[in-house]
């Protein structure tokens, strides 16, 4: 029974979900290409800081975001349609399964963290012979099929005559008359607005305004970067990890939280369901990004593994040392127990 | 069997492609298609390739929206295709072809206006004065 109940959940999620997830991949290979071309300015500067991109930083995030099916499968709102019930045999019924992690994974690709773009503010040309030819601006777009969007010509003639590339806003509005996507509108949704989030997060319902953010929204806007802070600052006030858990939205949250240096809550939170290989992937994370911080260094000197890092992390960088110190006690007892 | 369209198709005789404007839309809201279509044919009928559009009236946020496929409009002009002068006019607008002289002229001319407009409004204005 539970077989079926997988299948069917796979092919539905499945097709509501590949629209999203193909755009995020390109929205993946065209940043890694600015990446690329913005790296030489950061190493010239200051000593290479780890990215969000780097494959130590995602296998660990991966890990500490977990693969729970029931909950990646669980039932979205959808059209009804009729159950499909395939009879199988066990092998084809690991094979199904197998398949099932493999969506999974698909389904939990972490949307880009990005830093905010920059206002675009370039003249191509000033006519000052053209001033009040007309009232209205005009907008000339590129609609040739074949150059990505990042790349795409959108110039404004000012009534004034001054012939500008058009500003970050004024692009995606036109991106998505002349190439509409799946889900986005044309201007934002009143959900956005400070209030109405309030409301939402008040419901819980962290996941579809993070989900809406990142179908309307570019990942490098200042408008996703200012919803994503947002949702997570209220998650991290009121200690709702569970929510993001078991999503592709728990990297990033993993990430903000990191970054900011207080993971203090969400170790605690881990700890208190007895993850305690998430908690050790968690402190790790931290020492990689902030390798000049006390308890880095010490592990760095001490060579620690495991839960000695959660000693160490405890000792020097957190604020609620002694309930880690328990924790990391009992679960060393436990296992001593268990294995006696 | 014989094609028909084959014999329907019209032979143009020193017919050639132009690159301008098919209307469509409704009443009172005109709506542009820029169009590569032989010269014979009518405004709006078959045309070869639809290469971008022009909205006259203004959106919400004032713009007119124009667009070209550059690329094939290149195409097309390598191939010897004329635009018309509204389409070199908003090419030159657009920054690809060089500026059109009659929308300097026609910039001119409102401007002139405008001025003549704000003179006769300032006259009115101080004779209503020194009538009170």
């Amino acid at each position: 029974m539970a077989a079926f109940g997988v299948t069917r959940c796979l092919w539905r999620s499945y097709c509501c979900v590949k629209v999203v997830d193909q755009n995020a991949h390109m929205l993946l290979r065209v940043t890694r290409r600015l990446l690329c071309v913005s790296a030489p300015d950061s190493s010239s500067t200051n000593v290479p800081r780890t990215q969000f991109t780097d494959p130590e930083v995602q296998d660990i995030l991966t890990k500490i975001t977990g693969l729970d099916l029931q909950k990646v499968f669980r039932p979205l709102k959808q059209q009804l349609k009729p159950p499909k019930y395939k009879l199988m045999t066990d092998a084809e019924l690991e094979e199904a399964v197998q398949k099932a992690q493999g969506e999974a994974k698909l389904l939990l690709k972490m949307p880009p963290v990005l830093p905010e773009r920059k206002p675009i503010s370039d003249v191509i040309s000033e006519d000052q012979i053209l001033e009040g030819m007309d009232t209205a601006k005009y907008v000339f777009t590129d609609i040739n099929f074949n150059i990505p969007h990042r790349e795409r010509f959108i110039v404004v003639r000012e009534p004034g005559g001054t012939l500008r590339k058009a500003s970050w806003e004024e692009r995606d509005r036109i991106i998505q008359v002349y190439f509409p996507k799946e889900g986005r509108k044309l201007s934002p949704l009143p959900i956005f607005k400070e209030e109405n989030l309030k409301m939402l997060f008040e419901q819980d319902r962290h996941e579809d305004v993070l989900n809406y953010c990142i179908v309307q929204f570019e990942p490098d806007s200042a408008e996703f970067i200012r919803v994503h802070t947002l949702t997570y600052e209220d998650i991290e006030k009121h200690g709702k990890y569970d929510i993001l858990r078991s999503t592709r939205l728990f990297g990033g949250l993993t990430w903000h939280l990191v970054n900011g240096q207080r993971i203090d809550g969400l170790l605690v939170d881990m700890l208190q369901r007895d993850l305690m290989q998430d908690a050790v992937g968690l402190v790790c994370l931290f020492n990689l990004v902030h390798p000049q911080s006390e308890s880095a260094r010490h592990a760095q000197t001490q060579q620690a593994t495991d839960l000695d890092l959660l000693k160490i992390y405890a000792e020097y960088e957190s604020h609620r040392a002694g309930f880690i110190e328990l924790a990391v006690q009992t679960y060393k007892q436990t296992k001593a127990l268990s294995t006696s | 069997m014989v094609h028909l369209s084959s014999l329907l198709l019209k032979k143009y005789h020193g017919g050639h492609v132009v690159i301008r404007l098919a209307l469509g839309g409704a009443t009172n809201r005109p709506f542009y298609r820029i169009v590569a279509a032989y010269n014979k044919r009518a405004r709006d009928g078959k045309y070869i390739e639809q290469l971008g559009s022009y909205d006259p009236l203004p959106n919400i946020y004032n713009e007119k929206l124009v667009a070209f496929n550059y690329d094939r409009i290149k195409h097309w002009i390598g191939c010897g295709a004329h635009p018309t002068n509204p389409v070199a006019k908003l090419l030159g607008l657009a920054g690809f072809f060089p500026l059109h002289p009659m929308t300097v002229t026609e910039a001119e001319r409102r401007r002139k206006a405008a001025s003549t407009q704000k003179n006769k409004t300032d006259i009115e204005d101080t004779e209503e004065k020194q009538t009170e």
